[in-house]
C-alpha cells in the first residue's frame, strides 16, 4: 500500500515520461471509432494498466468535434485523449494550440508522413477510401473515371465531405490528382451523384442495391464481404486516399500520464495487432494486414499533405457545394 | 375574516408556484438558450444579418416552412379523421387500433425513414414478392420533397390524433345528443357542434405537428439530403461538420432564425386559439358510439390499411434486417441468424444500460412535465394579465426550444451546465441528470399543448365558483383542475415518454459512459456500419415499449377514462 502511494506520488511529481506501472487515475477518451472497436481498445488498454479507469464518449468525428467545441466555448474541455478520423482536423486543433506535444513517443517504425513532426498527433491506422460496388452490377470499375461511364449514370453514391472526415480527405486527394481533379467531381455531379451523410450511408445504399457504385472506406465492405454481403471493394488504379485515425493528447488534459500511456499503447506493436484483429489496416508497417486486404506494399496511396488540405479546406468545401448544391 | 385569510393563503400558494415556475424557466430555458444567443449575436447582429442574406439559409428556411406547414396540414387532416372515427363511431377494437397507431412513434424517426427507404426500394422483400420492385439502382421515389413531406405526415399524424382524441373526451355528450335528438344528421353534428368545439385542439394539433416538423432531423437528413431538399436543422448539422472554430457561432445564428420562425408561428396560434375559445365544462367521459351501419366494415378496413402501411411495412423491413447475417442479403434459411439479438441483449453491457437509462429519464421527464403543465396551463388560462403573461411566455419558450433541433439543445446545455452548479457545487455534466433536464426543456411543448387546449375548453366560472366557496389555490388545483386535466396531462406525458424514449439528437452530445440512451446506442451502431445491430436494437425497443404500454394499460383500468390514451 505504502509502496503504491509512494509510486503514485512519484508519478505525480514527474509530469512527463511516466512508466507503465505508475499510471493510474481517470482517463477521458473522445473517439470516433465504432462502439465495439472503442470498447475493445479500452479493454485491452485497461488490461495492461489496471489502475486507469477509462471513460469514453463515442460519436462521428463531426459530433465529437461539436461537443468538444462547446466545451472549449465553456472553457472546460473534458477529454484527455482524442482518437478521431483524420489528420486535417488534428492540424486545425494543433494550429489553435489545443494539442500537447509528446515528442518522446516512439514513432521510429512509422512513415514520417503520417506523424506530426513535433509529436502533436499520432496516426494509428490506414483507413483507405476506394470504390465499392454491388455484385449485381455489370460494369466492374477499376478506375475512378469508370464511374463516369454511362453504365453508372444515376448509380453513384458518395459520402459528403461536409459530413465525413474521410470524404474530405478523399476529395482533397482526388481533386489534387493530375489525372482526376475537379473534372471528376463535376462529372459525378452530372451522373446524378448525391453526396449524402457518412460512409455508413453509402455502404448501405450500395449493399442494399439502391445504388450500384460508391466511394467508401475500405473496412466496411471488406469486413461485411466475409459475412456474405453482395459487395466488392476496389483499390482503383490511380490509388486510394487514406485517413489515419490519429490520436492526440489535449493540452488541457487532466491526466497527461495516462493519456501518454494510451498513445504509447496505440502505436505499440501490440496495439497495432489489435487494430489488425479488428479488421483495419494497421499504420505500423511491421504488422501484417488482416484478411481481405492486399499486402501493404500493393496498396497505392494518392499523395496527400494534411497541412495543405487544411489550408484549402474551406475553398474545397465551397467548390464542392457549388458543384453539388449545398 | 375567514374568507380574507383564505385569500391570503391562496395568494401565497399561487405566488410560490409562480416563483417556482420562474426558476424552472430561468434554469432550463433562459440560461441555456440565452448562452446560445450570446454565442450567436454576442458580438453584434452582423452575423445574423449576414446569415439572413445567405442564399442557402434562405432556401433552407423556405424549405423548412414549406415542408412543416404542408405536412402539418396533412397530419391534422389525417389525425383528425382517425380521431373522429375512433372517438365517435362504433368501429370495433378501438383500444387495439389506438395502441397500434401509437407504435410507429416508438421506432426512432431515422430508423423509420431507413425502413421506408428499404420497403419501397429495389431490395424490398415486400415489393419483390409482388413483382413490382424497382430494378437495382433506379431512382428512389422517396428521395423527393414529396417523400419528405409524406413521411413527416406519417410521423406526426399520431400526435394530432391523440390531441384530438383527448379533446373529444372532454366534449359534453349532452350537446351532441341534443343535436341528434333534434334531428341533425351525423355530418351536421360534426360540422355545427363537434368541429367548432374542438377547433382549439385542432389548432394545437396542427401547431404540434408544425413545430415537430420544423425540428425534425432524422427524416430530413435521410430523405431530404439525397433529395437536395435542405431544411434549417439539416443546415445546422452541416455547419457543425465544417469543423472551423466559428462553427458554434454559425449554428447559434441559424438556431436563432429557427427560434424566431417558431415564435411567429406560436403568436399566430395564440391569436387563433383565443378567437376559437369555446367555454364548456366537461369531465372526461366515454366516447360516443355513433352507429356506422353498413359503413362500418369500410371504416374498419381503412383503419387496418393505414396501420398496415405505417406500422407493419416499416416494422417488417426492420425485423428482416435484424435477422440477417449482414445487411444487403435477402432473408432466407441460409442468412437467418439470431446473433444480432444476442449481441444486443447479452454481449454488450452498454445496450442493456441504455434501456434502463432511457426508461428512467423518459419516464421521470414525462411525470415531471405532466405536473408542470397542469400548473403552467392554469396560469395561461387566467384572466389576470401578469399571471397569464408569465404562463404564456413559458409556453412560448417551450415551443421555441421544441423547434430548435435537439443537437442545438445539447450544445446549449453543455454551455450552461458543464461547470459545477454554483452554491451546490454539483456537476451535472456527464450524468443522467443533464439528459433528463434536456428532455424537460426539449419536450415541455408536447406536454403543454393538450393541457392548454383542455384548459381553453374550461369555463372560467368554474374557477370563480371554487374561489367564492373559499377553496384555496392548492385545493382548487388538487380537487378541481388536476382531475379535469388528468386525461390531457396523461396523454401529454405519454407522448413525452414515447418521444424521449427513442430520441437521439437531444442526448447525442450529452451521453457518457454509463449514461447511454437507446437512441444514441442505435445511432452509434448505425453510424459505425452495424446496421443489423441497430435494427435488432430497434426491434427490442419496440418490444420493450409494447411491454411498458401494456403495463400502463393494466394500471389504466383503475383510472378514469382517457388517462391512458389508447384505453377507450
Amino acid at each position: 500500500m505504502n509502496k503504491f502511494l509512494l509510486s503514485a506520488a512519484f508519478a505525480a511529481s514527474l509530469s512527463t515520461g511516466a512508466m507503465a506501472q505508475d499510471v493510474s487515475g481517470k482517463l477521458v477518451l473522445y473517439t470516433s471509432q465504432p462502439n465495439a472497436d472503442a470498447q475493445q481498445t479500452v479493454d485491452a488498454f485497461t488490461a495492461k494498466y489496471p489502475d486507469v479507469e477509462v471513460e469514453w464518449f463515442r460519436d462521428g468525428t463531426t459530433k465529437v468535434m461539436a461537443k468538444l467545441r462547446a466545451e472549449f466555448e465553456a472553457d472546460a474541455p473534458q477529454p484527455d485523449v482524442l482518437l478521431i478520423a483524420d489528420m486535417v482536423t488534428m492540424e486545425g486543433l494543433e494550429a489553435e494550440g489545443r494539442l500537447m506535444a509528446y515528442p518522446e513517443a516512439d514513432v521510429s517504425a512509422y512513415d514520417p508522413a503520417i506523424m506530426d513532426d513535433e509529436g502533436h498527433y499520432f496516426s494509428t491506422k490506414l483507413i483507405t477510401t476506394g470504390i465499392v460496388y454491388n455484385t449485381v452490377a455489370d460494369m466492374v470499375p477499376t478506375s475512378y473515371n469508370d464511374l463516369l461511364k454511362p453504365e453508372a449514370e444515376g448509380n453513384v453514391a458518395m459520402p459528403s465531405p461536409l459530413t465525413s472526415g474521410a470524404a474530405t480527405i478523399h476529395m482533397a486527394a482526388l481533386t489534387a490528382h493530375p489525372d482526376l481533379g475537379w473534372d471528376l467531381y463535376e462529372g459525378l455531379a452530372n451522373q446524378g451523384a448525391n453526396p449524402q451523410g457518412g460512409n455508413g450511408g453509402v455502404y448501405k445504399a450500395v449493399a442494399g442495391g439502391e445504388q450500384l457504385y460508391g466511394f467508401v472506406v475500405d473496412f466496411l465492405p471488406i469486413r461485411e464481404k466475409v459475412n456474405g454481403a453482395p459487395v466488392e471493394f476496389v483499390f482503383p488504379e490511380e490509388g486510394v486516399s487514406a485517413v489515419t485515425e490519429p490520436a492526440a493528447v489535449l493540452s488541457t488534459a487532466q491526466n497527461p500520464d495516462a493519456a501518454k500511456a494510451f498513445i504509447d499503447f496505440l502505436i505499440s506493436e501490440e496495439g497495432q495487432q489489435l487494430a489488425a484483429d479488428m479488421g483495419y489496416l494497421p499504420a505500423h508497417p511491421g504488422v501484417p494486414a488482416p484478411e481481405g486486404f492486399p499486402a501493404r506494399d500493393e496498396i497505392k496511396l494518392i499523395e496527400f499533405s494534411p497541412a495543405k488540405a487544411l489550408a484549402d479546406d474551406q475553398q474545397n468545401k465551397e467548390r464542392f457545394i457549388e458543384i453539388f448544391g449545398g | 375574516m375567514a374568507n380574507l385569510s383564505l385569500l391570503k393563503i391562496d395568494g401565497r400558494g399561487e405566488a410560490i408556484t409562480l416563483a417556482a415556475l420562474c426558476v424552472v424557466a430561468v434554469v432550463l430555458f433562459g440560461l441555456p438558450l440565452g448562452l446560445l444567443v450570446n454565442v450567436g449575436v454576442g458580438n453584434g447582429p452582423n452575423l445574423l444579418v449576414e446569415a439572413l442574406r445567405d442564399g442557402s439559409v434562405q432556401r433552407a428556411a423556405w424549405n423548412s416552412l414549406e415542408s412543416a406547414s404542408l405536412s402539418a396540414l396533412a397530419a391534422t387532416l389525417a389525425g383528425t379523421c382517425l380521431a373522429l372515427t375512433i372517438g365517435l363511431t362504433d368501429v370495433r377494437g378501438k383500444g387495439v387500433v389506438v395502441f397500434l397507431l401509437l407504435l410507429p412513434m416508438m421506432i426512432p424517426p431515422q430508423v423509420t425513414a431507413i425502413a421506408w427507404v428499404q420497403a419501397l426500394g429495389p431490395s424490398s422483400a415486400v415489393l419483390k414478392t409482388l413483382g413490382v420492385a424497382p430494378p437495382p439502382g433506379s431512382p428512389h421515389p422517396l428521395y423527393t420533397p414529396f417523400g419528405v413531406m409524406l413521411l413527416l405526415t406519417v410521423q406526426h399524424t399520431p400526435l394530432v390524433c391523440l390531441v384530438v382524441l383527448a379533446a373529444l373526451r372532454t366534449l359534453p355528450r349532452e350537446m351532441m345528443e341534443a343535436a341528434r335528438l333534434s334531428g341533425a344528421g351525423v355530418f351536421r353534428v360534426l360540422r355545427r357542434v363537434i368541429l367548432p368545439l374542438i377547433s382549439g385542439s385542432l389548432v394545437a394539433g396542427f401547431m404540434l405537428a408544425f413545430v415537430s416538423a420544423m425540428g425534425n432531423f432524422g427524416i430530413l437528413a435521410i430523405l431530404g439530403i439525397p433529395a437536395r431538399y435542405t431544411t434549417l436543422p439539416v443546415l445546422i448539422w452541416r455547419r457543425l461538420s465544417s469543423f472551423g472554430p466559428s462553427v458554434l457561432t454559425d449554428v447559434a445564428v441559424i438556431s436563432i432564425i429557427l427560434g424566431v420562425v417558431a415564435l411567429v408561428a406560436i403568436t399566430l396560434q395564440r391569436w387563433l386559439q383565443r378567437r376559437m375559445r369555446a367555454a364548456v365544462v366537461g369531465p372526461p367521459q366515454l366516447p360516443l358510439r355513433i352507429a356506422l351501419g353498413p359503413m362500418r366494415p369500410l371504416a374498419e378496413g381503412l383503419l387496418a390499411l393505414y396501420i398496415a402501411a405505417t406500422l407493419f411495412l416499416p416494422l417488417a423491413a426492420l425485423v428482416a434486417t435484424a435477422l440477417v447475417t449482414t445487411y444487403g442479403l435477402p432473408l432466407n434459411a441460409q442468412t437467418f441468424t439470431l446473433s444480432n439479438f444476442a449481441e444486443v441483449l447479452f454481449r454488450q453491457a452498454s445496450t442493456v444500460r441504455a434501456f434502463v437509462n432511457s426508461t428512467l429519464t423518459a419516464g421521470v421527464a414525462a411525470l415531471f412535465l405532466a405536473a408542470l403543465s397542469i400548473a403552467i396551463a392554469y396560469f395561461m388560462s387566467r384572466r389576470d394579465g401578469t399571471h397569464r403573461r408569465i404562463g404564456e411566455s413559458l409556453s412560448a419558450l417551450a415551443d421555441v426550444s421544441y423547434a430548435i433541433p435537439g443537437l442545438v439543445i445539447s450544445i446549449a446545455f453543455i454551455l450552461a451546465f458543464i461547470r459545477p452548479l454554483p452554491v451546490l457545487n454539483i456537476s451535472l455534466y456527464n450524468t443522467l441528470w443533464i439528459i433528463l433536464l434536456a428532455y424537460v426543456t426539449a419536450y415541455m411543448s408536447i406536454a403543454l399543448k393538450p393541457v392548454a387546449a383542455a384548459y381553453g375548453q374550461l369555463d372560467p366560472a368554474l374557477d370563480d365558483a371554487a374561489r367564492v366557496s373559499g377553496a384555496g389555490f392548492g385545493l382548487r388545483m388538487r380537487r378541481v383542475f388536476t382531475p379535469l386535466m388528468a386525461p390531457a396531462a396523461a396523454s401529454g406525458a405519454i407522448l413525452v415518454f414515447l418521444t424521449a424514449y427513442n430520441e437521439v439528437t437531444v442526448s447525442a452530445l450529452l451521453w457518457s459512459t454509463g449514461n447511454e440512451t437507446i437512441g444514441t446506442s442505435i445511432f452509434n451502431f448505425e453510424d459505425g456500419g452495424y446496421t443489423t445491430l441497430a435494427a435488432a436494437m430497434s426491434c427490442v425497443t419496440v418490444v420493450a415499449t409494447v411491454v411498458i404500454m401494456a403495463a400502463l394499460d393494466r394500471i389504466g383500468r383503475r383510472l378514469p377514462p382517457g388517462v391512458v390514451p389508447w384505453r377507450i
